[in-house]
């Protein structure tokens, strides 16, 4: 038995780890256009695009060392499904905490155009003031006093003191790591972004766009959003 | 020594292989520091300049294409003649009849510079073309939707396999063309270049006018870009119809309040019109704004609080130095226009 564990814990094993971000509005499954939904004060809301960058994607057992599954910048966007699934290998051994960041390092962000899910074309870059957008959740609603009653939260900023890097840690419970291939399911819920740290309502902020207070406490509050579904 | 051995191996192996394959490797595009000037900002490493990347950019940049209805290139409002920027245009015009609020700014010396833009919201020259390209009021295209025309071009195929070694087309490596293209954009043969050189001298006005503006111009205008590439506030009131702050829309910092980037004087003659906004029509109605019409805020720019103070003597003797800015040599030179390429006179411009 002894040996058995040792076998685990040394890198033996080599072990898939997919994570599933799952995207939802309170209890309810996200659908993009053809659904309205009430946001905390209220306010109807329907989404018309919701995505985001996911970095530093690690691991951490009882040990406390983290270990990193992957150094790549993901963009997890609601109109692309294979985006939502992430694939890792890693060593087997246990872990009890996942975390990443939902933002992209400063440095990706002043050093010319990028590629990938990095690319400018994905349209989450700023041109006109450099820098990546790191989230955006933009939609209409009958509250935005805006043209063609739109609303658009567009996150981003990564000099100080506008970084709206965060950092999100979750437990992960030890059923869903004992079998050979983890699946692991996040439900991100799109409610938080309203009312988490701050409140934040569509009728007083229907636009961010651009770095700065309003986008932090976004950030703040989106930072919130992730729980392992069990 | 194993090591080098097995490197140049491969390194044999893989040009070879690209001589099989019938692909030559680029050509290296050598980039000169003029004499006594600062080292170059942009990192040339990431980017290698080579002649094939430079011509590919050269296309790009004077490609119609890269606007959504084929209208408008980057060379419409950047014109070799004016050094790169609109001729005549206070303001850019845009796609669909539309305006922008900014005055073309010449391109030229880019590899010193750190920041785009006359509010410096850009923070990397590979970045810069990403604006224009895709803003509503100027090229109004998508990136994908330039990726997908460049695409279906057979002669863009190979141009882009012959400066990047594939025929991939992405956004990386047209912006890539681009900065290879304007990097070399460089005027450094002007007059007052000779007369540093010791090859020529001025005349009287020229050196009594660069006398002058040592003296009251070159703090903010300085040598050898005639840019310290700062942010200021020259005492333009803001446009009511614009509502352009300049610099504190990019750093949200009330203090940058009507602030922009200091011009290169360089080729100033040619530039006209002045001013973020393109509001001054002559160098005549600049030097009045200095010395009469400047409008003093909290932000104005503290060599400036009193006005510049500028007889009309020194008007005449700084123009004349001015004047030595222009580099025809620049303006004309056939290697910055594609082949076939007619550089619009200035008399025949059309608006």
């Amino acid at each position: 038995m002894a040996l058995i564990s040792s076998f685990v814990i040394s890198n033996g094993h080599r072990r898939t780890i997919t994570i599933r971000f799952k995207h939802k509005v309170g209890s309810q499954d996200l659908v993009l256009f053809n659904k309205t939904y009430t946001n905390p004060f209220g306010e109807p809301i329907t989404i018309t695009r919701f995505k985001y960058y996911v970095s530093h994607i690690r691991v951490t057992g009882a040990d406390q060392k983290e270990r990193t599954l992957s150094a790549k910048t993901f963009l997890v966007d609601e109109a692309d499904s294979a985006s939502k699934t992430l694939i890792f290998t890693d060593d087997g051994a246990a872990f009890q905490t996942l975390s990443f960041e939902i933002g992209v390092d400063s440095i990706l962000n002043v050093s010319g155009v990028q590629t990938g899910d990095l690319d400018p074309l994905k349209g989450m870059f700023w041109t006109w003031n450099s820098g990546y957008i790191f989230a955006k959740m933009e939609g209409v609603s009958d509250s935005a006093h805006a043209p063609a009653h739109s609303f658009s939260w567009d996150v981003g900023g990564y000099k100080s003191p506008s970084n709206a890097k965060r950092s999100v840690q979750l437990s992960v419970p030890a059923s869903l790591t004992a079998s050979s291939d983890a699946v692991i399911v996040i439900d991100a819920d799109l409610l938080k972004w309203f009312n988490a740290t701050h409140t934040l309502k569509i009728s007083q902020h229907p636009f961010c766009h651009q770095a700065g207070d309003l986008a932090m406490q976004i950030a703040d509050n989106y930072a919130n959003m992730f729980s392992v579904a069990l | 020594m194993r090591t080098v051995i097995t490197i140049s191996c491969l390194l044999l192996l893989m040009i070879s292989l690209s001589w099989i394959s019938g692909l030559k490797p680029p050509s290296p595009l050598k980039f000169t520091v003029p004499k006594n000037w600062p080292q170059p900002h942009y990192d040339f490493t990431k980017n290698p300049l080579t002649q094939e990347g430079f011509l590919l950019g050269r296309k790009l940049f004077y490609d119609l294409r890269l606007s959504v209805d084929s209208t408008v290139s980057c060379a419409s409002c950047h014109q070799q003649f004016a050094a790169f920027s609109t001729f005549e245009h206070n303001l850019s015009h845009g796609v669909n009849n539309s305006l922008t609020t900014r005055n073309a700014p010449a391109l030229q010396n880019l590899a010193w510079q750190k920041e785009f833009r006359l509010d410096g919201g850009i923070n990397h020259l590979d970045l810069q073309p990403l604006m224009p390209i895709t803003a509503s009021n100027e090229m109004g295209e998508t990136l994908a939707g330039i990726i997908q025309k460049l695409q279906q071009d057979a002669e863009y195929k190979k141009m882009f396999t012959a400066a990047f070694g594939t025929s991939l087309i992405n956004t990386q490596r047209i912006m890539k063309a681009l900065s290879q293209y304007m990097l070399m954009l460089v005027s450094c043969n002007s007059k007052y270049d000779q007369v540093m050189r010791g090859e020529t001298s001025f005349i009287l006005p020229e050196q009594l006018g660069y006398e002058i503006f040592k003296q009251k111009c070159s703090s903010c205008h300085k040598e050898p870009l005639f840019t310290d590439l700062s942010y200021r506030n020259t005492g333009m009131p803001v446009d009511n119809t614009l509502n352009d702050y300049g610099r504190m829309t990019i750093t949200g910092n009330k203090k940058d309040s009507l602030k922009f980037k200091v011009p290169s004087l360089r080729n100033v003659a040619v530039t006209y019109p002045y001013g973020h906004d393109g509001r001054f029509f002559s160098l005549l109605n600049v030097f009045e704004h200095y010395r009469k019409n400047m409008v003093v805020s909290e932000t104005t720019d503290s060599l400036l609080v009193h006005k510049l103070a500028l007889s009309n003597y020194e008007i005449g003797q700084l123009t004349a130095f001015l004047n030595t800015l222009t580099d025809t040599a620049f303006l004309k030179n056939p290697l910055f226009a594609p082949d076939g390429y007619t550089v619009t006179p200035s008399f025949i411009h059309v608006h």
